[in-house]
């Protein structure tokens, strides 16, 4: 258990010089955190067909299809600017990046409406009628 | 050989084909099946189907057809030729399967081994042949698998079609060894000038023979491994050469279905597995029951956030 006192700050401001960027989720979990190849690797083996996109990961098939952010929200992309020492100091993180669309990928399964990461975009509206009664704020994150 | 169709999208399974002699829609025929690139990490494997009719045989072998395996490129290369020459009565139709459908479907949730993609390919071949109208008879199929069974698998599905399946098939019948160089020869094609959908620049073609054994083929796999994609749809992604490689050299990836140690996976997750209930220590000091989250969020993976 943590007992984390420390408070993380985004820099709202950096929102502004922020690019936009293609983003893809894919259903796996890498042991990594940092740059990687897509554009070489991934985004040029895309097959847009009809209703959905195939691609392949590591030798397997993918199936996806772009999800977009929903109305009057903006995906963020957010990276540290300096790791702190300590779970006690304050955190600070700059938006890199920006997004309102973004790619999500199934193992072989075609995408449909019932996939978690389309479900998950329920939530803002449930939450904006939940809070005209009852003023709580909550944050989210999709894992 | 025009391997165009292929290469507009190689990252699938593609059929070519020959015009069907119109003789072979009257007379009786013969056919024979082969295979070539199975053993490789590289490339696409590409099932061949040569026929004619059976009254034809003789001039067949007058062609000097032989196993491909013991023919130079350039021969190869001359005796399709050849049977391009005899398309008055010669046919053939190949099924390139891409290394990335070998990858997708060996490493597919539900396993598809090769022996029976292998079998399925050969099957497809056949019927396109007897719904182009060719009068088939006889059949003749190279194995690497038990023959037996095979060729009673085939008999089955094919009633009134003699099937004979045997190893080393390719150099005992020409029309075998007749389907053996057209796969062989469109398997060459597709290699030398493999069109690489990744954006590599330009890339060094000098892999080998594609078997994992050939040091040119290990020193072009060292040379590409990319830590995070492993590497380009060009490899077999399902061979154990390159899953070595990349359990050594590239970043590990878990997958949802992979059969990882229960307790290993949830020490990972940082959650505890059922089977630390059972264990010396186990009692319940984790979350507070009481914050238990609604299955609204839980479906949605959907969880408030107090930290980064």
């Amino acid at each position: 258990m943590s007992c984390n006192t420390s408070v993380t700050h985004v820099h709202v401001s950096s929102v502004d010089q922020a690019q936009k960027a293609p983003v893809h989720l894919i259903p796996c979990e890498i042991e990594h955190n940092g740059p990687a190849q897509v554009s070489q690797y991934f985004t040029a083996t895309i097959k847009d067909r009809k209703h959905e996109k195939t691609v392949s990961f590591r030798g397997r098939g993918l199936k996806g299809q772009e999800l977009s952010c929903p109305q009057g929200y903006t995906g963020l992309v957010l990276k540290e600017i300096n790791k702190p020492g300590s779970d006690q100091e304050d955190r600070t993180v700059k938006v890199s990046s920006v997004f309102d669309k973004l790619t999500y990928w199934n193992l072989e399964t075609p995408p449909n409406s019932d996939d978690t990461v389309v479900r998950a975009m329920d939530w803002p509206d449930l939450a904006e009628a939940v809070s005209t009664f009852n003023k709580i704020n909550l944050k989210f994150m999709v894992q | 050989m025009d391997i165009s169709p292929y290469e507009t999208d190689n990252s699938v399974s593609c059929r070519l084909t020959s015009q069907i002699p119109d003789v072979c829609r009257k007379e009786d025929c013969c056919l024979g099946i082969d295979e070539a690139g199975r053993g490789p990490v590289l490339g696409p494997m590409v099932y061949g189907i040569c026929f004619c009719p059976v009254s034809k045989k003789e001039a067949l072998k007058d062609l000097k057809v032989a196993d491909s395996k013991t023919l130079t490129e350039a021969e190869r290369e001359n005796l399709f030729q050849k049977l391009d020459e005899a398309k008055s009565y010669v046919g053939w139709a190949l099924q390139i399967l891409s290394p990335n459908t070998i990858s997708t479907s060996m490493l597919q949730r539900t396993k598809y081994n090769l022996n029976a993609l292998s079998h399925d390919t050969a099957i497809g071949l056949v019927q396109y042949a007897l719904d182009s109208g060719v009068q088939l008879k006889e059949v003749y199929v190279d194995t690497v698998g038990p023959a037996e069974k095979y060729e009673e698998k085939l008999s089955q599905l094919f009633p009134g079609i003699d099937v004979t399946v045997r190893s080393k098939a390719d150099s005992l019948f020409p029309i075998v060894s007749a389907a053996s160089i057209c796969a062989k020869v469109a398997r060459d094609h597709v290699v030398k000038s493999w069109k690489f959908a990744e954006n590599l620049g330009e890339v060094d073609t000098d892999y080998g023979s594609g078997y994992p054994n050939d040091p040119k083929t290990k020193a072009w796999l060292l040379k590409y491994l990319d830590p995070m994609f492993g590497y380009p749809q060009f490899v077999r992604f399902s061979w154990s050469t390159a899953q070595t490689l990349m359990d050594s050299k590239a970043v590990t990836v878990h997958w949802d279905d992979e059969e990882e140690d229960g307790e290993k996976a949830a020490q990972r997750q940082n959650n505890r597995s059922m089977l630390s209930y059972f264990g010396a220590s186990g009692g319940d000091n984790g979350q507070n029951p009481t914050q238990q989250t609604h299955r609204f969020f839980t479906e949605r993976r959907l969880r408030s956030l107090n930290t980064l």
